[in-house]
């Protein structure tokens, strides 16, 4: 029996093996975010329809939801009426602010009125805030405490659990 | 009213690479080597919504913006290490194209050059142990019962 | 019905082929003629119900019988009908019954070239062939049946994923990928009964090694046509991205390759016994590894729509296939004795070794690079990323020294070789690095690694030339005419050796092509407004305006293009963005002008069809249309050396002599 090719053989294979297996359990399109525990980047943007600059250091003191969305984006459309029901039962105690990018104003304006807005909503031209909120696609959701510091970030479409449980944390 | 506009874009900010990685500490493009070295930056940035390609090749929105972004801040003068520093610090480890050389992550670019010094060694030692007076040559299989048996019976098969 | 009469085959199918695999291992054991009667049945037993089977699915998909549920899931009464057929392959459950097709082909075809030889490894190579559509015939019957009975059957279906309708090379490149992958369950199959044997001697080396050639061949067209496809339909200008899954059916054509050199050395010398089965039953496991990588949701790819809840199945049938593998090797290959020796380092034996070396490295690294955001996230749970840049860097040095190879290789002669020998082999080719470095110089071309490989493919180009029609030349000395010559020597008696060279020059415009047009590729970015006219790459673009088109399964938006050169147009080219009904995105479809010399492709990034103003990318890439030319060449050259010539008995018998005379290499 040759014992090179017998250890070499296992353990390449087990390797091989165990590495695809522990592949198995993860989704290789979900990326975590290094922001968790970071301040989130300032930024101030326009609000559509009227045209003020908000700025998200206003909201220091309290904790904000910024949603990154767009009108072309098929699960914003899920996630929006769960968006906005929760925002009218946070508010004033939580901001929520949506940011939006690669859309036209009228395209959002339309949006907003035909489905309804509870919260202000700003364009992001070129995409520079999401590219700092390392953003890779629509919808993203943002949870920041009250000191500025990113808690949690979710991905895809908000279901009404998933954002009362990331509710209870930023407001700890 | 224009001035109302200017005032206006004068609150407008958008978070910065300043706030991620500092002031610029290359010197600032333009023209044809601007281009030239956005592209070459954005080859080494990964586009987050398509599947391994890099920011530089993908026609995706967001990759064109991630484009934009890497083409101003050269031109600022911000060198190449700033700014895939300041997307790593944004999207992680995972919009490099390039693994870092730190860490677990240097192995794989170790491991190659480990196996070809193991594969050098394992040719070096073949080569001698080939070299040695040959064994006796395998004397030919003499032609068996069972051989001819099957010889008979497959010459029955139709096929 | 059909659905039932479905299943009913494929039960028996897995009967078939898990009876024959025992009787086979059984007939093995017992050196029993009978068994292997009955072994050899199974097997086209095994082969008639899944070819039946796979018929019978054609049949549902043609007929629309939508109470077959995958006929269900991809049919569609309103697709072409090329498309049906096609959407046999287009999804999971089909593309598995596919793949038990182009099994059971092979096995019939394997056991009937086989019959009346090579006994003595028959029973055995039956066993694993069998053992392995068990496997995937339990995938059928099972996990991924695509024979199930729909309830309530709906008057239509969907259609396959429409990006498998945009263009006619989706439709060739899997049934290649197919007939290369499932093809390298044969030669594992010799190489096991081989180790079981404890004897690879010349009487299992010719099937051995056409049974690895002819899903070689089929490997290395499918890969092209992946690239080739990626080329024209992503839009990025290249063909080749270094993607998991891209990957996945490259490492095996790595070890196959290898496994083809190595395969002359135990016929010349009697030595590399070990490698060689190594190489082979590598190309096998990797081919199992491909298929896990491609279907199992694991990594980020291209073809994540091929994405699957059978991974972990195919995962346990891999490692059981490595415990297999590893177990035989491990026990058997010390009985694999060497008969002969390397006499020197100058040789082309020695060649032939560091050859291995350089592609069992090659497979390594690319393995490595695939795999390794797994091991890291295993390891610290961060997240990381392997691309085209690792790869480039790491694969094009030892590309280079492949290129190499395949030039001072063939230069080398066989056995021991004087120092005068070895000058007078090695030295004249220079002229050919020369020259050709001197071309890519004077065309303008000044990348290190390109001018590197124009002289090592120069060399080697003028060493396969001089080696190719050597036996012709030798004819021709001894006074024979040189169209007898050339047919004799070269087309008749040296057919194997001629096709070989033949596959070496296309690897080398191969690798030229891949080198030159991936560095020397200009990109320009332009904008248009209607009716403007722009330079790019020394062409003239004019944008001629936009024209929407619907049809049934897309809309699109077409930007027509009017390219010329030096004054007179030379093409009209339609980059378009296809927005498909079940897609968020669009995806752009990009229009490539190709010549001789090069190619002009334009992407669309962005059109504005209200502003009629439109956003391109123009490629300009020389030589591109060498690279699938040189691989179609290449497979047909292969082909060639595998057909039989008339002199069958001569070669066998010169074969099987370790001492041929050194001109008929």
């Amino acid at each position: 029996m040759n014992r090179t090719v017998l250890l070499v053989g296992i353990v390449i294979s087990a390797v091989l093996v165990g590495i695809l297996s522990v592949g198995l359990g993860k989704n290789p399109n979900e990326i975590r975010s290094p922001l968790i525990g970071k301040p989130a980047p300032s930024f101030a943007l326009k609000e559509v329809g009227t045209g003020r600059t908000v700025d998200v250091a206003d909201f220091k003191g309290k904790p904000v939801v910024v949603n990154f969305w767009a009108t072309w984006c098929g699960p914003c459309w899920e996630e929006h009426p769960v968006l906005v029901a929760n925002a009218r039962m946070m508010q004033p105690n939580v901001q929520f602010l949506g940011v939006v990018f690669q859309d036209t104003e009228e395209k959002i304006l339309s949006f907003l009125q035909q489905r309804g807005s509870a919260y202000p909503t700003v364009v992001d031209e070129k995409g520079k805030t999401a590219i700092a909120y390392g953003v890779g696609g629509v919808p993203e959701t943002f949870f920041i405490d009250r000191n500025g510091v990113i808690v949690a970030k979710y991905n895809g479409p908000m279901n009404a659990d998933a954002i009362r449980a990331h509710l209870d944390k930023v407001m700890r | 009213m224009i001035l109302a506009t200017l005032l206006l874009m004068l609150q407008l900010k958008v978070p910065d690479a300043a706030q991620f990685v500092g002031a610029p500490q290359g010197r600032p493009l333009a023209g044809q080597e601007l281009l030239l070295r956005t592209d070459q930056v954005g080859s080494l940035l990964r586009c987050p919504v398509c599947q391994g390609m890099s920011v530089a090749d993908s026609r995706a929105e967001m990759a064109v913006n991630m484009k934009g972004q890497v083409r101003e801040l050269l031109e600022r003068g911000y060198t190449e290490e700033q700014i895939l520093q300041y997307f790593e610090l944004s999207y992680g480890q995972f919009v490099l194209l390039k693994p870092k050389f730190e860490g677990v992550t240097s192995m794989v670019w170790l491991l190659p050059a480990i196996a070809l010094l193991l594969g050098a060694a394992i040719v070096y030692f073949t080569l001698r142990k080939l070299s040695k007076a040959p064994p006796a040559p395998v004397a030919p299989q003499p032609e068996d019962e069972y051989m001819a048996r099957v010889r008979d019976l497959v010459s029955g098969e139709k096929s | 019905m059909i659905a039932s009469l479905g299943r009913i085959l494929i039960l028996a199918s897995l009967l078939a082929s898990a009876a024959g695999a025992l009787i086979g291992f059984y007939a093995g054991r017992t050196r029993s003629a009978e068994g292997l009667q009955w072994a050899r049945r199974f097997a086209y037993f095994y082969a008639l119900l899944i070819i039946g089977a796979t018929m019978l699915m054609v049949y549902a998909l043609l007929a629309h019988d939508f109470s077959v549920s995958y006929v269900a899931q991809v049919g569609s009464r309103a697709i072409p009908t090329w498309v049906t057929i096609v959407s046999l392959w287009s999804s999971l459950e089909g593309s598995i019954l596919f793949w038990g097709f182009v099994l059971g082909a092979y096995i019939a075809a394997a056991t009937f070239f086989t019959r009346g030889q090579y006994a003595e490894y028959q029973p055995d190579a039956i066993g694993v062939w069998l053992a392995c559509a068990a496997f995937f015939s339990f995938l059928i019957a099972g996990p991924a049946n695509p024979f199930l009975t729909v309830p309530n059957p709906p008057l239509d279906g969907p259609g396959p994923n429409p990006l498998l309708q945009n263009h006619i090379l989706m439709a060739i490149h899997p049934p290649f990928l197919y007939l290369g992958y499932v093809g390298m369950t044969i030669p594992f199959g010799f190489a096991c009964a081989a180790l079981i044997k404890g004897r690879l001697g010349h009487g299992i080396l010719k099937p051995l090694r056409e049974s690895l050639m002819l899903p070689w061949i089929f490997l290395s067209l499918a890969i092209m046509l992946g690239g080739w496809w990626a080329y024209e339909v992503l839009g990025w200008g290249g063909y080749w991205a270094w993607d998991p899954v891209e990957n996945a059916s490259l490492l095996p054509w790595l070890t196959a390759t290898a496994a083809l050199h190595s395969i002359m050395v135990v016929e010349r010398r009697g030595i590399l016994k070990g490698w060689t089965i190594t190489l082979v039953q590598a190309s096998f496991l990797l081919v199992l590894l491909g298929t896990f990588m491609t279907r199992s949701g694991v990594f980020n790819s291209v073809h994540s729509f091929t994405q699957s809840a059978i991974g972990p199945t195919i995962l346990g049938f891999l490692g059981v296939s490595l415990v297999f593998s590893v177990a035989l090797l491990a026990f058997r290959i010390d009985k694999l004795e060497s008969e002969g020796n390397i006499e020197g380092a100058a040789s082309r034996e020695a060649m032939f070794l560091v050859n291995n070396l350089l592609f069992v490295l090659l497979t390594f690294t690319v393995l490595i690079g695939t795999v390794f955001p797994l091991v890291v996230e295993a390891v610290n749970g961060k997240q990381m990323s392997v691309g085209r840049p690792y790869f480039d860097s790491m694969v094009v040095p030892i590309g280079a020294a492949l290129l190499f190879i395949l030039g001072v290789g063939p230069a080398l002669p066989w056995g021991r070789a004087s120092r005068e020998q070895v000058k007078k082999a090695l030295l004249p080719p220079i002229a050919g690095a020369v020259l050709f470095a001197a071309l890519g110089y004077v065309a303008n071309i000044r990348n290190g690694w390109t001018l590197l490989t124009l002289a090592f493919g120069g060399y080697a180009a003028y060493v396969t030339f001089a080696q190719m029609f050597l036996p012709m030349l030798q004819r021709m000395k001894r006074g024979d005419g040189a169209g007898t010559a050339f047919v004799d020597a070269q087309l008749v008696r040296g057919r194997r050796r001629f096709a070989s060279y033949l596959v070496h020059g296309a690897v080398v415009i191969c690798v030229i092509a891949i080198a030159v047009s991936s560095t020397m590729r200009q990109t320009t970015e332009l904008h248009f407004t209607k009716g403007q006219t722009q330079q790019a790459s020394g062409h003239a673009v004019t944008f001629l305006g936009i024209e929407e088109r619907q049809e049934p399964h897309r809309l699109s938006t077409i930007a027509r293009f009017s390219v010329a050169r030096e004054g007179k147009e030379v093409a009209v080219l339609e980059p378009r963005m296809n927005q498909y009904q079940m897609m968020r995105e669009p995806i752009g479809s990009p229009d490539v002008h190709t010549t001789a010399g090069g190619d002009y492709y334009i992407a669309l990034s962005n059109i504005d069809t209200a502003a009629q103003t439109v956003s391109i990318t123009v490629f300009a890439s020389p030589l591109v249309v060498w690279i699938w030319i040189s691989v179609v060449f290449m497979g047909l050259s292969a082909l060639f050396g595998l057909v039989p010539s008339r002199r069958r008995a001569a070669v066998a018998v010169r074969e099987a002599m370790p001492d041929a005379t050194p001109e008929t290499a």
